[in-house]
């Protein structure tokens, strides 16, 4: 018997059965999730231990899901843009003004109805005194409000649906995540979703996980609920008007939004059932 | 070490790759002594291009996205339009080829092999060209497999056109191999891939709430008819090349392929023409807010002149003129047409993916574009697209200058298979090996 064979297995079929297992495993690794992302798929807050994997503790108990919400008081926003600069800052969202978690618009109503809406910068700086909309400069104005935009963390979203390799997916609270190590940079997800809500980071981009060309979108600060606190952008507003809290919570600042008169939710004809609420709007917001 | 060629065995051992190398050497000389000038300077041409979109796709790596315009407001642009039009044409040719494979209309057999080889070229560069634009394109292979979403139009877009690939594969191999019966089935496989294959691309566009222009079930049916156009404007020019440059297959064989090609423009540019119509009029008339500023876009809008003038004027009526006129001179009024057609569909692929998009209903990362979001293609993007075209055009002139592509069996005997391999496929020695002297 040759002795580079044993028992009918050579070198060649080693190689062989390696060179066809290699890209398997190179890919697994690839595509196996993060610790963090496995922590919020299975609803745990990223760095918590899982109870079930701790020998000698008894058995878990699930704790409640809680059902966040977000509101948002366009009628107390005073446009300062604290809430825009929070969250580049809390959240590592690229400096430049084109990639914005989180923005604040501002919607001028003319004598004559028509709606103008600006937001140099994403408002981060704040607003000057005239619109910057093309046209709005020399109308007289009749109203005028701010407006917050956000991810709406739909319970129906269409960025999770189109998602080709599942690399974007929904909490157990609710709250729509992307896994940027699995993520292919397509940029469907952004086209996809209604609320202008994503964009890919840019190359060079100072992301969490390092990666430029991926999908990035507001997460309601994951991180910071998850571990009791609010919203960067909450806690920043010195107005009140973004408001945070737990739809099972009674006590909740954000059943005083959502049990409001007037109360709406921007563009429910597309059926993807947002959980931000607003109240305060006068007008339209797409 | 000993291989085997097609039942040759040839020694690989220093003195015989060494002779080999003089060989081809010597056979490379003798080739480019042996084409006419015209012949090098398409070459010369083609692989300057090609450099030019070596460099743009170089410039690309390491992922990101300052090389390329787009923004989130204008997040697909000139490459995703790119991929389009090369995809489907490929589905075009294989639509095409079907009516006389599957259908048995006799007139369309010959195109059989020449459009296996311009599918596979065509998809090819759109997977190169798809491969540029999305940034970790190995995490999409991986992740198509491995971490299926079916819920996806995408992932069933890249499902179908990785299986696509393989039956184009399957197919050129059974026809160079003259496996009659297997090439016959690789043909019919090949024809229903191709109407899911644009089927599912079509969804991708269509499936999405967010873009009414996009939107709606009948885009995959409009990807079908202007996939067969584009099919069918390829084979036009390639058609009427073979005659006038007498090509192997060259004859009464191509002209009735030419004859075939422009009933078959005249049917589909008349469908395309009215389908526009019909879809511009329903979204003035009753399609939403944002459907009607898309169209807006395209017709009195930043799109509008490259619209009409090179997509509608173009693209669409001066082709059907020239091939609907009752004349003489079809060869030549066929292929302007074809050319025409193809420019304009690449012009549609381009407006279509941009007006969905430059008209926006929302806001976008805080860019908040009124009335219209900026587009412009950068060098870089230009750069890749024309590289992607002449790398399809220079692999599909040398293969045609090398390999013979015509149907010996003649209209009625495709798969008549070259006489089970009895005649060489090569028509010239390729680096100084093989080769016939057709």
């Amino acid at each position: 018997m040759d002795a580079r064979q044993v028992a009918g297995f050579s070198r060649r079929h080693l190689l062989k059965v390696a060179c066809a297992l290699a890209p398997g495993l190179v890919g697994l690794k690839l595509l196996a999730p993060a610790p963090d992302v496995v922590a919020a798929r299975s609803g745990r807050a990223p760095g918590a231990t899982d109870p079930a994997a701790s020998p000698g503790s008894g058995p878990a108990t699930p704790a409640a899901v809680p059902a966040w919400a977000f509101g948002v008081d366009a009628s107390a926003c005073i446009g300062c843009g604290h809430c825009v600069a929070a969250c580049k800052l809390e959240n590592h969202v690229p400096p430049e003004p084109e990639y914005n978690r989180t923005w604040v618009e501002r919607h001028v109503i003319a004598e004559d109805g028509t709606i103008f809406i600006d937001s140099p910068d994403a408002g981060i700086h704040g607003f000057p005194p005239v619109s910057t909309a093309p046209g709005a400069a020399a109308v007289a104005v009749k109203d005028s409000s701010f407006v917050s935009r956000l991810c709406m963390q739909c319970e129906n979203p269409p960025c999770v649906a189109v998602c080709p390799v599942g690399a974007t997916y929904r909490t157990p609270e609710g709250i729509v995540l992307v896994d940027q190590e699995r993520c292919v940079g397509c940029g469907y997800c952004v086209v996809a979703c209604p609320y202008g809500a994503r964009y890919l980071t840019p190359d060079g981009a100072t992301t969490p996980t390092g990666n430029a060309g991926v999908a990035d979108k507001c997460t309601w600060c994951y991180h910071r609920i998850s571990q009791g606190r609010v919203p960067a952008c909450v806690e920043v507003c010195p107005v009140e008007a973004r408001v945070f809290g737990d739809l099972n919570d009674a006590g909740s600042p954000i059943q005083k939004i959502v049990n409001a008169p007037g109360v709406g939710l921007l563009r429910p004809e597309l059926g993807t059932s947002p959980r931000v609420y607003y109240i305060g709007l006068e007008t339209e917001v797409g | 070490m000993v291989i085997r060629v097609a039942g040759r065995e040839i020694a690989l051992d220093r003195p015989t790759v060494a002779a080999a190398l003089v060989a081809a050497r010597v056979g490379l000389r003798a080739e480019v002594a042996a084409q006419p000038t015209w012949l090098k300077a398409v070459f010369a041409g083609l692989t300057a291009l090609i450099a030019i979109g070596a460099v743009a796709a170089a410039l690309t790596v390491p992922p990101g996205t300052e090389v390329f315009n787009t923004t989130p407001a204008v997040e697909w642009g000139l490459l995703i339009a790119t991929y389009v039009f090369l995809v489907v044409t490929t589905s075009g040719l294989c639509l095409v080829s079907s009516l006389g494979m599957v259908f048995g209309i006799d007139r369309f057999k010959p195109v059989e092999m020449r459009h296996v080889v311009l599918a596979l070229l065509f998809l090819m560069s759109g997977f190169g060209v798809i491969a540029l634009e999305l940034h970790y394109p190995i995490r999409l292979v991986f992740g198509v497999i491995l971490s299926p979403s079916p819920g996806s139009p995408m992932w069933w877009m890249g499902t179908v056109y990785g299986l696509y690939l393989g039956v184009l594969v399957f197919e050129l191999v059974t026809n160079l191999m003259g496996f009659a019966r297997l090439a016959h089935i690789a043909c019919v496989i090949s024809a229903g891939v191709a109407c899911v294959a644009p089927t599912t691309l079509g969804l991708v566009f269509g499936s999405l709430v967010s873009r009414p222009f996009w939107q709606g079930s009948i885009a995959p049916i409009y990807l079908i008819v202007t996939a067969i156009l584009s099919g069918a404007s390829v084979l036009g020019i390639v058609f009427v090349l073979v005659n006038r440059l007498r090509l192997p297959g060259h004859g009464a064989e191509a002209t009735d392929v030419i004859v075939g090609i422009r009933r078959l423009l005249v049917i589909l540019l008349g469908l395309v023409i009215a389908y526009m119509a019909i879809r511009s009029l329903a979204a003035i008339t009753i399609g939403s807010a944002a459907d009607r500023a898309a169209v807006e876009a395209l017709a009195i809008g930043p799109l509008g002149p490259v619209s009409w003038i090179v997509r509608i004027g173009l693209g669409l009526l001066a082709p059907l003129a020239l091939v609907a006129w009752p004349g003489r001179r079809v060869a030549g009024r066929v292929f302007v047409a074809s050319w025409l057609i193809m420019i304009g569909l690449f012009v549609d692929r381009l407006t279509f993916v941009t007006a969905g998009q430059i008209a926006p209903s929302t806001a976008a990362s805080g860019i908040v574009s009124a009335p219209y979001a900026s587009y412009v293609p950068s060098l870089d993007e230009i750069g890749i697209v024309v590289g992607a075209v002449a790398a399809v055009a220079l692999v599909y002139v040398l293969v045609e200058r090398f390999i013979d592509l015509s149907s010996p069996g003649g209209p009625g005997d495709v798969h008549g298979l070259r006489a089970s391999l009895q005649r060489t496929l090569l028509r010239r020695p390729v680096l100084g090996l093989g080769g016939s002297a057709r």
